[in-house]
């Protein structure tokens, strides 16, 4: 686990294709919608969420268990695979994992905003990310936004929180910060990183990855009719668009779809841009994008088992196991019907 | 009650010119009562279309909370939930419908742009968006609500103190009014006969006395005729 030495693919690989291996398949996932939130808490028992249920079963019960116990072992199971990376291949997963390190920001942030304990922020904290527990420790433990940031200082998150603090200060609410956060994590996927030609695929994975987060915000921002100049919230990186493009189609969905519809993620939207354009509903085109992302990333992972992409594709997969089980947990709880669940599940 | 009243005729004027009052009072109240229930009928027919405007907004709301809950997590809602702090304002005024007075209330704040929301852009989902837009929705039907329904709550109240008055007027106030002019009329009727009866017994005996003193006067004339043809004698 670091920085230094050198990168070692074909070790992490074989250990991620054995957990790979353990991820829930669709037989699975069509037991667990028939199952009541207790029997899926029952039935994750049995297989690898054993130790996060049972460490988690005395204090949660129901759908928060489920919850729990998901969001544990997947930051156990990304930390053991950044526990095996090093080199080159802990710098290209590293990046990807520090998404959750913004997450844990955002939570304290949040919960140091609305008052909340601090016990509840720490077990709401996915401990996936770059952010050693001390650390994390330490940023639960600040009174204050500001002291936040400052523990911050010296991160990727440090300076770009630190401006937006200023404007946080301003307004009073947390929007700067929460967006600083963010496009922190998403600016540095690809910063300085070089690629070759195995890699290559995974740096158009992530400018995909990039390029569907400016689309879906420009379309959320044309939606809500609120008079914001969508550049403010452009992600560089992506290849599909530029800010001041964004700017333009994202006061005319109707050409944004078209441009979607002829770049070369068109093949794969197809379907989510046509129920896009009928039903005026982003959920949707937005389950397609995941679920194009993953096709994605798997697809990488075939064409090159010894790169970095089988663990992304691997890391990806995790996620998305663990927003399943979480969807059908909760679609249950909340009477949901078989088919409706089913729906909203992203099975490759 | 009748029998305490003094059967006077002043108290007659007196309950007269009452009677003329609340027999105005009654045909009034009457009137207001049955404007007040043609008001209330057009408030019941909009607080019905709001309430089922409401009822669906829940429903909606609940369906899109439960949906954000399931794919992103209940942590991820709860944490976009509690980026904002900034609640609505509500202010009331009031308007008056045919002397009830009603509140108006006006809400801000409520619907807002996805940057006023508090959660940041870029780490969400529109997920987030159309629960928290399906809640803000929510929160505009319930002030909707509020206000017709508290509308419809006054005008129940007034309508039923009207009809309560007008009821006390039309069984109680005026029958009572009624019968107290009866029995003074009684009475009075009763009283001048019973004058006349006493003024024609009264002048009976006056006649009588005339009577008596004209036959006495007479009775001493006859005496005095009887001694003066003596003394024409001894002349």
């Amino acid at each position: 686990m670091s920085y230094t030495g050198s990168s070692n693919p074909e070790y992490v690989n074989a250990r991620v294709r054995s957990r790979r291996s353990q991820l829930y398949d669709e037989e699975e996932y069509r037991k667990l919608t028939r199952m009541g939130p207790a029997e899926i808490a029952r039935y994750m028992e049995e297989s690898e969420y054993e130790e996060e249920i049972n460490a988690l079963g005395s204090r949660y019960s129901g759908v928060d268990l489920v919850e729990y116990a998901l969001n544990r072992n997947l930051a156990k199971q990304f930390h053991d695979v950044l526990r095996w990376s090093d080199g080159r291949l802990y710098q290209f997963v590293v990046r990807y994992l520090q998404k959750f390190d913004a997450w844990n920001i955002k939570t304290v942030i949040r919960g140091i905003y609305a008052d909340v304990d601090k016990q509840s922020v720490d077990d709401d904290l996915i401990r996936a990310g770059e952010f050693d527990d001390r650390r994390l420790d330490q940023l639960v433990e600040a009174g204050t936004i500001e002291e936040v940031v400052n523990r911050l200082d010296g991160t990727m998150f440090g300076d770009p929180l630190a401006e937006a603090y200023e404007d946080y200060e301003e307004t009073g609410v947390l929007v700067p910060l929460e967006n600083a956060v963010d496009r922190a994590f998403y600016e540095n996927l690809l910063e300085g990183l070089t690629f070759d030609e195995a890699s290559a695929d995974y740096r158009d994975f992530l400018r995909a990855e990039i390029d569907f987060r400016n689309a879906r915000n420009a379309l959320r921002l044309a939606r809500s009719g609120a008079d914001i100049d969508p550049a403010e919230y452009y992600i560089e990186g992506g290849k599909l668009f530029s800010a001041s493009e964004l700017s333009t189609l994202a006061s005319n969905p109707d050409e944004l779809v078209n441009r979607l519809r002829e770049s070369s993620y068109g093949d794969d939207l197809s379907g989510a841009l046509d129920d896009l354009e009928e039903a005026n509903s982003l959920i949707g085109f937005e389950r397609a994008l995941e679920a194009a992302l993953l096709e994605y990333s798997r697809n990488l992972g075939n064409v090159h088992p010894l790169s970095v992409a089988p663990v992304v594709s691997y890391i990806l997969a995790k996620e998305r196991e663990v927003e399943n089980i979480r969807a059908i947990a909760r679609g249950r709880e909340a009477g949901l019907s078989e088919d409706e669940i089913e729906d909203e599940l992203v099975i490759l | 009650m009748a029998e305490d009243v003094k059967p006077t005729r002043k108290n007659l004027m007196a309950i007269e010119d009452r009677i003329e009052l609340s027999e105005r009072g009654h045909d009034t109240l009457e009137q207001k009562r049955d404007g007040l229930i043609m008001e209330f009928m057009d408030i019941l027919d909009q607080a019905q279309d709001v309430r089922a405007e409401l009822e669906a907004d829940y429903e909606e709301a609940q369906r899109k909370i439960n949906m954000a809950r399931a794919m992103e997590g209940d942590v991820a809602v709860r944490g976009a939930a509690s980026a904002l702090q900034e609640h609505p304002e509500i202010t009331t005024q009031s308007k008056n419908i045919m002397g009830v007075v009603v509140p108006q209330i006006e809400s801000s704040r409520v619907k807002k742009t996805l940057d006023q929301r508090g959660y940041g852009l870029l780490g969400t989902s529109a997920r987030i968006d159309e629960a928290a837009e399906a809640y803000e929705e929510l929160l505009e039907s319930i002030i909707l609500a509020a206000e017709v329904e508290t509308a419809m709550k006054k005008m129940l109240e007034e309508i039923e103190t009207t009809k309560r008055r007008v009821n006390a007027l039309e069984f109680k106030l005026l029958p009572e009014l009624y019968e107290n002019q009866e029995y003074i009329e009684q009475k009075l009727e009763e009283q001048e006969r019973e004058e006349i009866f006493r003024l024609k017994k009264i002048k009976g005996k006056k006649e009588e006395e005339e009577k008596e003193a004209r036959e006495a006067e007479m009775k001493e004339a006859d005496k005095a005729a009887a001694k003066e043809p003596g003394a024409v004698a001894d002349d």
